[in-house]
């Protein structure tokens, strides 16, 4: 670098591993919501879809964790964030959140393997040894409500806490954007909440391929996204051009908007008309454009201040 | 009473021979290709022969209200009892969270620490002795000057009393200690 004429590259301090972090954070949010909720309050069975989000919930938020604590200048003093508190700090209280979603998620998880195991050793024994399925593991199913009931808080802590983490930055003009120009309510946490239901959704539905009956969950996909297609409107309106333009231009356009909302949208409609199931292509499309989101949020509103 | 220790930066004076950024090296051994302050040309204006340009100093700026004591997660970013914004690095974990707030690019992480690393006035080493910073001290234009704003007799009051400072980004509301004199500089 120059030091007199300031060449200086274009070096921005958080790059592709958070955005990637706060990308499964959100997957981790939404498809946790989507097998408690399911869990809890729906009266068809969906047995594949709670396994299949309480797993990927798992999963995505160890991977992104991971990411997080490689991502640090000194990834072995992770744990002086668990010491050191400091409450006015969003990324402080994150970590609590955040450490009891993980937490929360793997018990819910455990829970749901053994219930799906006792289930299908009932289904394989004759009916007189089903009793023996009626030991500690159908005991402990008595915590699995609970547990999915405060879950769903944490789920939605950390999916909204991704949102909150960039808009806390008052410094930064396209991470500090409010919503509809009230002071006060900041846009990133409702829009990151938004898409981590949709992606954390999105991504179960792939994992529960075949099984069944899904077209409630596609259409609350498709309410999703033409959600999220007007509040990515309402933030276009809000914020300066400048950060739609050069390189992040591209991603918003193609990867954000088209890739991620449009076309699976369309395809979405095409399917309910003509009873096909594009499952995999729309989902698929989804998962891709809630990481474009990410991406895009987090470089733009560092690249062009 | 607690001090309200103050840079004040004379840009009229300033040749941009890079005499502070040399001393800063030195006096807290930053790493190669890392900067705690650095001077670089700025607002190059006009058509020749008629141009201007001046050298505009850079590091913290030592904001009373700075983004990044308040959004570290651990507080290894804090103020010291004379309100100067300090690092503990023991504390740091290196998330970056501060270089992400701070709108004056001030922080890097450490290449050989992988903490946050920024100008600190030279407090302990300086500061703290009686001394000024290294890069005031060596300054060659005179351009550099450091007090104490509480203290209505030091250099820096006194100068600030009759010449008029500006800080930079004064809309962000980070209420900066750096001031800088723009007289006899075209903006």
């Amino acid at each position: 670098m120059d030091v007199i004429w300031g060449v200086s590259v274009d070096e921005v301090a958080w790059g592709g591993a958070i955005a990637f972090y706060l990308f499964l954070a959100g997957i981790a949010g939404g498809a946790f919501l989507t097998a408690s909720m399911t869990d809890l309050f729906s009266k068809k069975q969906y047995p594949k879809v709670i396994q299949s989000g309480a797993y990927i919930a798992i999963v995505s938020i160890i991977v992104g964790l991971g990411l997080l604590v490689v991502d640090l200048g000194r990834p072995f003093s992770f744990w002086k964030l668990l010491l050191h508190v400091n409450m006015g700090s969003v990324m402080s209280i994150g970590v609590f959140i955040v450490s009891g979603f993980t937490g929360l998620s793997v018990v819910y998880g455990v829970l749901v393997w053994l219930n799906a195991a006792a289930q299908k050793q009932i289904r394989i024994t004759s009916a007189n040894t089903e009793v023996a399925a009626t030991s500690v593991g159908q005991g402990l199913q008595a915590f699995r409500k609970p547990v999915a009931g405060l879950g769903i808080l944490f789920s939605i802590g950390t999916a909204t806490y991704t949102g909150f983490l960039l808009s806390a930055v008052t410094t930064n003009n396209f991470w500090h954007t409010p919503f509809m120009g009230i002071e006060g309510i900041p846009f990133l946490p409702i829009l990151f909440l938004v898409s981590a239901i949709s992606t954390g959704l999105a991504a179960t539905l792939i994992g529960a391929l075949n099984c069944g009956d899904l077209t409630t969950y596609k259409k609350i996909d498709m309410v999703l996204i033409i959600l999220e297609i007007v509040l990515i409107f309402i933030l276009y309106l809000s914020v300066k051009p400048v950060f739609f333009s050069g390189s992040m231009a591209v991603l918003f356009w193609l990867g954000v908007v088209i890739l991620g909302l449009m076309s699976p949208l369309l395809l979405s409609i095409y399917s309910l008309a003509k009873h096909k199931n594009v499952i995999l292509p729309v989902c698929g499309m989804v998962v891709i454009g809630g990481f474009c989101l990410r991406y895009f949020v987090v470089y733009t509103g560092q690249l062009f201040k | 009473m607690a001090k309200k220790y103050s840079m004040i930066i004379n840009l009229a004076k300033c040749i941009g021979c890079q005499a502070c950024t040399v001393a800063c090296k030195f006096q807290n051994k930053v790493p190669e290709g890392q900067f705690r302050t650095k001077t670089p040309a700025n607002g190059l204006k006009g058509t020749y022969p008629n141009v201007s340009q001046y050298f505009i100093k850079e590091a913290c700026q030592m904001c009373q209200k700075a983004p990044c004591v308040s959004v570290c997660p651990t507080k290894a970013s804090y103020y010291n009892e004379d309100g100067v914004v300090l690092i503990d690095v023991d504390k740091c974990v290196g998330c970056k969270y501060c270089m992400t707030a701070c709108p004056y690019d001030a922080r890097f992480l450490n290449k050989e620490t992988g903490a946050a690393d920024k100008c600190t006035f030279c407090y302990e080493l300086k500061v703290s002795k009686g001394e000024k910073p290294a890069c005031v001290s060596t300054c060659v234009g005179g351009a550099l000057m450091f007090g104490d704003l509480n203290d209505p007799l030091s250099e820096a009051s006194q100068f600030l009393a009759k010449h008029k400072g500006e800080v930079r980004k004064p809309e962000l509301g980070t209420h900066p200690n750096v001031n800088y004199i723009y007289e006899g500089v075209v903006k």
